[in-house]
């Protein structure tokens, strides 16, 4: 109780409070207040809706092409029209768009991460919360909150849609409950989710849009295929610590050649995860604004 | 209450280190006006982001009402601050932008669109903030510096991109907020604004303190003030006045100017004599005129002449 007549004490500010009873009841910034400023931000951007819009087109949409061309509905460039189906399996057939999906929220991350620091806005949100840590906070959990359910649905949207494609035409079909295809589409989910936490915080690392676009797709995404196509193969021991390809290990269905198992390839991409998040904490908490 | 004691600020390391802010001590008073003046590169932003904790101090400390501005528990309820009109999202309608601001704190749609009122952006609260004006961002800047009905409003150069009227209202607000017990610190490189609007006045140079005091006495120290006359009987008044303190020229029959007296002695001694003034006037000096006095030598960035033939 006295430790409560103190902060009282204290918030109202003594003898030096002003004349005039205050007009508005401000209460404590915590992290919940901050995470409800971060979700206004986030909802009041046309581009976040857009963007959520082009998720769902791309995921579904592709998928159901894919679909499509692997079942023989539609031709392909050539005329041809095999059953593609076969080549990675009807699971990797209806998640074609995945991969896309996977730039536009890697791209996304960047863009989120470090839109304030590019406008200048930060300079406002800092003011408004000078701890900062609540504002990455707020952020990622933002972040999350939004992405996660629209990759979740167009990915689930794929695969109905894309199965339903493949039965109808006579090729080779998955259903939910066949082994491991749950938990592909899940890991997918939070594998897209996490690339593009990743692209946040290079965002906030970096404080350039262009910067973290490029670093996010290049490094992440591009640099380790390029290592895996050009390495020595006694190199995989190394490279399959990579995000990319940490994250196949629990996206693909049946994983080839030297991977992590799906437990820790889920650790290892988490780690990857919490590392770039440690380094926009570092950096956020030490720079000058 | 604004406290900065013996801040430094030196940005870069090494031989290229350059220090923007140099053991700076000063504290802004709550009920006044507070003009903080300097030429460009003086510092005075710096000092502003470290009071805000944008920038961390090399060394030394800024409090705001007796903590660092990082452990208020409502930052925004505590101090509000300008000080970038554009230092906001383009794709954010006004109201949007102060609706974020304001959760940080609870603050909601209530106090939102009253301020919105207030600096007079109701019409365009829903338009998107990145078409603004640099006058209609300076007001929604100002909106935000009020949000939080803060007992410290810091506000650096206010007026930039305001119209008359604008500057006015400015002039009105700040007075009223000064009015209410709060602390207000401004900075403007507009000395005849400044010296309309602010009671006290600190000044910068070069990093460093140059003076801190009420504006009537920087004004009073800084230069001679004069006083002028016109009267048909300006040779009698003349020799009344002159004495070892006061000085007297005329560049006219029956003009005087005067140096070491009011007007208001002038006047006194004119109506004991029985003479006739058609004009009496204390002419002080500006702000602008005492300022530019103080801080010859400490300008940063001195404007010069081009030479043709030795441009690189």
């Amino acid at each position: 109780m006295v430790t409560d007549t103190d902060t009282e004490r204290t918030t109202t500010g003594g003898t030096t409070s002003p004349p005039t009873a205050p007009a508005t009841s401000a209460r404590p910034a915590t992290w919940g207040r901050v995470l409800r400023s971060e979700w206004i931000k986030t909802r009041s951007l046309r581009s976040t809706w857009l963007t959520a819009a082009a998720i769902l087109i791309v995921v579904v949409g592709f998928g159901v092409l894919a679909a499509m061309a692997a079942g023989g509905d539609i031709s392909g460039p050539n005329g041809g029209g095999p059953r593609l189906a076969g080549r990675g399996g009807p699971l990797a057939t209806v998640l074609a768009g995945a991969n896309l999906a996977v730039l536009v929220v890697a791209v996304l991350g960047a863009v989120v991460g470090a839109r304030e620091f590019a406008s200048g806005m930060i300079r406002t949100t800092f003011a408004a919360v000078p701890r900062r840590l609540p504002v990455l906070g707020g952020k990622l959990v933002t972040f999350v909150a939004v992405v996660l359910p629209v990759v979740l649905v167009g990915l689930l949207g794929a695969f109905f849609a894309g199965m339903a494609v493949l039965d109808h035409s006579g090729a080779a079909t998955l259903s939910w409950s066949d082994d491991g295809v749950a938990r592909a589409l899940i890991g997918q989910a939070l594998y897209v989710v996490g690339l593009g936490l990743i692209g946040l915080a290079l965002g906030v690392l970096l404080r350039s849009t262009a910067a973290a676009i490029g670093t996010t797709l290049g490094a992440v995404l591009f640099l380790p295929a390029l290592a895996t196509a050009l390495l020595p193969s006694d190199w995989s021991t190394v490279l399959k610590y990579l995000p990319s390809n940490a994250g196949s290990a629990f996206t693909s269905l049946n994983p080839t050649g030297d991977v992590l198992t799906v437990g820790q390839g889920a650790a290892v991409f988490a780690g990857w995860v919490v590392l770039a998040s440690a380094g926009a904490v570092i950096a956020l908490l030490r720079r000058d604004a | 209450m604004i406290e900065v004691n013996e801040l430094t600020k030196t940005y870069g390391s090494g031989e290229r280190a350059v220090m923007a802010v140099d053991h700076v001590t000063f504290t802004v008073h709550p009920g006044v006006v507070t003009g903080f003046l300097g030429p460009n590169g003086a510092g005075k932003s710096t000092t502003m982001r470290s009071i805000l904790g944008l920038d961390r101090p090399t060394s030394g400390t800024a409090t705001v009402n007796g903590r660092a501005f990082r452990d208020a528990p409502a930052p925004l309820s505590e101090l509000g601050a300008l000080l970038e009109a554009k230092a906001l999202d383009k794709g954010r309608s006004a109201r949007n932008h102060l609706l974020a601001l304001g959760a940080t704190i609870g603050v909601g749609a209530g106090r939102v669109d009253e301020v919105l009122e207030l600096v007079g952006l109701t019409d365009v609260a829903r338009s998107r903030a990145g078409g603004f004006s640099l006058g209609m961002g300076q007001r929604l800047g100002i909106a935000a510096a009020l949000l939080g009905d803060p007992q410290a409003v810091m506000l650096d150069e206010p007026v930039n991109g305001l119209d008359p009227d604008g500057i006015r209202w400015i002039r009105t607000l700040l007075k009223d907020l000064a009015g209410q017990g709060r602390t207000v610190f401004v900075s403007s490189h507009l000395m005849s604004e400044m010296e309309l609007t602010a009671d006290h006045l600190i000044v910068i140079g070069a990093g460093r303190i140059m003076a801190d005091m009420p504006m009537g006495e920087f004004i009073r120290q800084s230069s001679q003030h004069r006083v002028r006359v016109i009267s048909p009987d300006a040779a009698r008044l003349r020799d009344l006045l002159v004495g070892p303190q006061v000085a007297v020229s005329s560049d006219a029959p029956e003009r005087l100017e005067i140096e070491g007296l009011h007007a208001r002695e002038v006047g006194i001694v004119a109506a004991e004599h029985g003479i006739v003034l058609h004009q009496l006037v204390d002419v002080a000096p500006s702000l602008e005129e005492a300022f530019m006095e103080l801080t010859r030598d400490s300008v940063a960035y001195h404007g010069s002449v081009a030479q043709p033939g030795k441009a690189a």
